[in-house]
């Protein structure tokens, strides 16, 4: 039998052998054994010198007695050969991980037909290609912070928001052919050939706008500032591209349409309990996250590693952000969420279940769903799982939390579902056979057991009616279950992706979405989210949002 | 119609025969070792030895309280008659063979004692009540089969360590070092209470089990022990658990025979 994938890196981890279940504690340094601790220690000292109040300070760690009194240990990035401290994986720490999730706050969708029939219906004006390509040029101009139409208006640095801009695509090949190519996202090139005639069937004949604002302005304002931004500069551009009055009736037609009837924003709002506006991460459904990844798109063949770079964006943007911050405030909830992207530990199980399913069913989407499937898989992956941080005590002690072994175990189960039948809500019920086989074998399980989250969540897996259920595709942290999930909701965008990809499918919910984020001039790189991760890590990755050009220099 | 009898758990391994016994009111705990009430106050750390107990309102028989039937059905536990403030006692499990587990525990609390308020974790077990109540429960659950020295242990905080490997002496990892093995006696003692503050004088609570003995006491399921799906009628138990909520979840009506 091959060699666990996880094994390397347990290797790295500790200096015993992986099998090895005896070692020794209290004399290995305390916080002094990790780099980044030091570091800080010494960074902190200087600051609370120059500023007369104190800092950072580990010794203070744990009710007294300091940090470090076990082994520290570093982490891989899963699917790298990039290893970090757990510093290295805060989301405040990792400029890649601000990238991704700066990215997705920062797009909206704006079609451009209702602009388009009122500017040639109700004002009889023409629209070509060449109108929209000199549009296009002026709004690429005033989306950054560039006026239009009004003289002696202040403007923005361009050194601060260089990385904002508006391209479009359509599913109209002739159309396509004639727009300026620096403003297209060319369905045709970007995919392969059966998954463009699938996407541009879906989209048709349809032309949408995907507009990047700063990155710096979701940095000062916030997500639900998008769609206005959006939407203003939009107007002056068509004001000033086809020579409208300012203020016509006409105009008041395009915002509208920019903010509400053609937009289409990466996460609805939240409810006033939650208190998010819209493009915040509450918002973001699981559906809309595995689309907005793209390793399908250039590696159809690997189904696991979509899911799982899927997955991992669903651990930053949902467990680090959302929850470890939006919601509970706090230096965040790191470990929770990197159990499944580090230390290649999920991959290996995952692509267990891959051989499993294939051995046992034939190949992948093979096999009608039913409840005996998700018996049969969610046991045999749930089972390889448990038995792994069993046979490894290092195994174990990298998931030194249930919540991060349930996590793991359960997000291989659920993948392994949706490999098999192609269908997500399918991979879900493994979830939660998952955790439910968990907590018995165990006597134990995640935060309080995980009653509400698990216990509870086969009952309303399968509906779909209002106020009972949803597709998995169109649920996220805003669905009423979900609310306190924490390290579940990054399998839960695994789950999804892994179906659709079994499948085939160019997307999993949303063309519009997969095709907005198949863009090359996107700062973060939606194929390989691990490996931006791993930069980041290594501080090698260079995020937009500079503030250098209008600060003294350091 | 007949009363009902609960089955407590299902499955017909050694891990599974524990669970029921240590679920099962009609079952005492061997006792294995013995903890004196001071010390037990000691280490719980709520309270100096021989100190009255704090209380959060007068004696229930000092009270007028206004008429409940549901006062009339319950009598209040000790604690609660006197107005006991609530306290806690915690354990930490280790994944190798600890007698109990976190849901075990819990649900076996909830079978043998009143007026407590336990709650599951995976590397803790709190466990909340008045504060004499909390003692009670406490001083059998240390002296018992239910409890070992090394591998179960008492956490008010910083309780992580029940996924660690052990250390050269066979103990789970405790960050603030609140116990320690003592060799030349080959027990182990409590040097800090559950909070991790120092005790004044240990408090010793034992010798360790061997691990063959704590493999036949243990409730755990490990793939070098007793493997869980080798337990065909609690896998079976599982499976139709998650079958039912399934099925019948917003359709309740859509089940038969159950």
């Amino acid at each position: 039998m091959a060699e666990p994938r996880f094994i390397k890196a347990l290797r790295k981890k500790f200096k015993e052998s992986p099998e090895e279940r005896y070692t020794t504690f209290y004399t290995l340094g305390g916080w002094a054994q990790d780099p980044r601790k030091r570091e800080f220690k010494e960074i902190s000292d200087k600051i609370a010198k120059q500023r007369g109040i104190p800092m950072y300070n580990p010794t203070y760690g744990c009710s007294g007695v300091g940090l470090g009194q076990r082994t520290y240990m570093p982490y891989l990035i899963s699917g790298t050969e990039t290893y970090g401290m757990p510093e290295d994986v805060h989301f405040v720490n990792n400029a890649a991980m601000h990238q991704l999730w700066d990215d997705i706050r920062r797009t909206v969708i704006v079609g451009l037909d209702a602009a388009n029939t009122i500017i040639t219906k109700r004002l009889g004006k023409e629209v070509t290609p060449e109108t929209i390509n000199h549009y296009l040029e002026i709004l690429n101009h005033a989306l950054p912070g560039g006026a239009v139409v009004q003289e002696h208006m202040a403007e923005i640095h361009p050194a601060l928001v260089e990385d904002s801009y508006v391209k479009i695509f359509t599913g109209d090949d002739e159309l396509a052919d004639r727009i300026d190519k620096r403003f297209l996202i060319d369905i045709n090139k970007l995919f392969p050939k059966d998954q463009a005639e699938k996407l541009k069937k879906a989209i048709g004949k349809r032309t949408y706008q995907a507009l990047r604002m700063p990155t710096i302005v979701g940095h000062l304002c916030d997500g639900g500032t998008m769609a206005r931004w959006a939407a203003m500069q939009i107007s002056m551009s068509m004001i000033s591209a086809y020579k409208l009055m300012a203020g016509e009736a006409a105009v008041g037609e395009f915002a509208f349409a920019a903010k509400h009837a053609e937009l289409i924003e990466m996460g609805t709002l939240t409810p006033w309990r939650r208190a998010r506006g819209p493009n915040e991460p509450g918002g973001l459904s699981f559906g809309y996250l595995a689309d907005m990844i793209q390793y399908n798109r250039v590696h159809p063949e690997d189904p696991c590693k979509y899911a799982l770079e899927a997955l991992a964006c669903g651990a930053v943007i949902y467990d680090q952000y959302w929850f470890g911050s939006y919601m509970s405030g706090g230096v965040g909830f790191t470990q929770y969420a990197t159990c499944v992207y580090t230390d290649d530990i999920l991959d290996d199980y995952v692509y267990w279940g891959l051989d499993y399913v294939k051995k046992k069913y034939g190949g992948i989407a093979k096999i009608k769903p039913s409840m005996d499937i998700i018996k049969d898989v969610a046991t045999a992956i749930t089972d390889y799982s448990l038995s792994s941080y069993e046979q490894y005590p290092a195994n174990m002690e990298t998931h030194f939390g249930g919540s991060q072994r349930a996590a793991v175990a359960a997000a291989a189960s659920g993948i392994g579902g949706s490999l098999a039948t192609g269908n997500a809500q399918l991979g879900m019920g493994c979830w939660y056979l998952s955790q439910l086989l968990h907590k018995e074998w165990m006597g134990r399980l995640g935060f309080y057991g995980y009653d509400a989250q698990d216990g509870a969540g086969p009952c309303n897996l399968w509906s779909y009616r209002s106020d009972e259920g949803l597709p998995i595709e169109l649920r996220g942290p805003n669905y009423p279950n979900y609310a306190m999930n924490v390290g579940h909701l990054s399998a839960y965008t695994g789950i999804v992706a892994a179906a659709h990809a079994a499948r085939g499918d160019p997307w999993c919910v949303n063309p519009i979405i997969k095709v907005a984020f198949a863009d090359p001039s996107l700062k973060f790189d939606w194929t390989y989210p691990r490996e931006c991760f791993a930069k980041g890590v290594l501080r090698e990755y260079m995020p937009a949002g500079r503030r250098d050009v209008v600060v003294p220099p350091r | 119609m007949s009363a009902y009898v609960s089955q407590l758990y299902p499955g017909t391994s050694r891990s599974s025969i524990n669970r029921r016994k240590y679920m099962d009111p009609k079952t005492k705990y061997e006792k294995l070792r013995s903890i004196s009430d001071e010390d037990l106050v000691r280490v719980l750390g709520h309270r100096k030895p021989g100190e009255a107990y704090k209380t959060v309102h007068p004696p229930l028989e000092e009270m007028k309280e206004p008429e409940d039937p549901i006062r009339r059905i319950v009598e209040p536990t000790s604690g609660t008659k006197a107005g006991d403030r609530i306290r806690f006692v915690q354990f930490t499990d280790s994944v190798y063979f600890s007698p109990m587990a976190p849901y075990v525990r819990t649900w076996a609390i909830y079978r043998r004692y009143r007026g407590l308020d336990p709650g599951v974790l995976s590397g803790r077990n709190p466990i909340e009540g008045r504060e004499r109540d909390v003692e009670k429960v406490a001083k059998e659950l240390i002296e018992t089969e239910v409890f070992d020295p090394a591998r179960t242990a008492l956490r008010g905080y910083t309780v992580h360590g029940h996924a660690l490997r052990l250390d050269e002496n066979g103990m789970m990892f405790d960050a603030i070092r609140r116990y320690k093995f003592n060799k030349a006696k080959g027990v182990v003692e409590y040097v800090k209470d559950q909070l991790g503050v120092p005790l004044d004088k240990p408090v010793e609570v034992g010798k360790p089990l061997p691990e063959e003995e704590l493999k036949k006491r243990t409730v755990q399921f490990r793939v070098d022990h007793i493997k869980f799906i080798s337990d065909k009628p609690l896998l079976g138990w599982v499976h139709r658990i998650f079958e039912l909520r399934s099925r019948s979840g917003f359709n309740p009506e859509g089940v038969k025979g159950i």
